[in-house]
């Protein structure tokens, strides 16, 4: 995987310096590469790429439901 | 195609004069937390009730929520009789408000929107300082996990003017 480059102003949210909202948000928890990633697409963009998450997400519990169901049938 | 961005062309095609807000607003300005509807909040006068009502028959809106054995007549009346609707439908999720949390009425949104083109139609947005607001006012702990990202996002854009 190709390593990302950062600008100036994206490294204020990748490395943020303390006492902003960045750092708050890095400090709840927030993986801010995620965001710079979203603020170089266009909105449409943004809204396929949330539409592909979506889609993992359901996927991810479609297989969980049926490793479960599995699961239950072998015990 | 999926179900956002299938939910933003129908409000585009059927020219419903409405705001985006909620999660799908959030993520137009760029949050990564994934949502799955989309919420509106839309004019409420006669001719925009007409296409909202169009629009939810053609992607066969149902009552989300509701118990099946209720009666349920989606036309305009129904609309004017009552503000906030969530209903499943063909494309997803899709939930009309009447007035936002922190904001007001369609007429409020409209004054706080950007305008943002996708997939063919230009549409509006409810500004990031009021979806911070709208988020803030309503308290729910999936509205106030929104919070940190969505005022970072407003701090990079003050950063940058």
């Amino acid at each position: 995987m190709d390593k990302v480059e950062y600008t100036e102003r994206e490294m204020l949210l990748i490395d943020p310096k303390p006492g902003t909202a960045a750092a708050a948000a890095r400090d709840f928890g927030i993986d801010l590469s995620l965001t710079v990633s979203n603020l170089r697409l266009t909105p449409e963009e943004r809204i396929k790429q949330l539409d592909r998450h979506v889609d993992g997400i359901l996927a991810l519990r479609r297989s969980l439901r049926w490793i479960s169901r599995a699961s239950e049938r072998a015990t | 195609m999926k179900d956002v961005e299938r939910q933003i062309r129908l409000v585009g095609e059927f020219q419903i004069e409405c705001v985006l807000v909620g999660g799908v607003a959030a993520t137009v300005h760029g949050s990564s937390i994934p949502t799955q509807d989309l919420d509106i909040c839309y004019s409420r006068d006669s001719a925009n009730l007409i296409r909202v009502v169009a629009a939810l028959r053609s992607v066969n809106a149902t009552l989300r929520g509701a118990p099946k054995d209720i009666p349920f007549i989606l036309d305009e009346e129904t609309l004017r009789r009552g503000l906030n609707f969530t209903f499943d439908t063909d494309v997803g999720k899709l939930d009309l408000l009447g007035e936002v949390q922190g904001v007001g009425v369609y007429a409020d949104c409209f004054e706080n929107a950007d305008e943002a083109e996708m997939f063919g139609y230009g549409h509006r947005v409810l500004s990031l300082e009021k979806l911070i607001d709208a988020k803030r006012a309503a308290g729910r702990p999936k509205d106030l996990i929104a919070l940190p990202e969505l005022e970072t996002i407003l701090e990079h854009r003050k950063s940058g003017l």
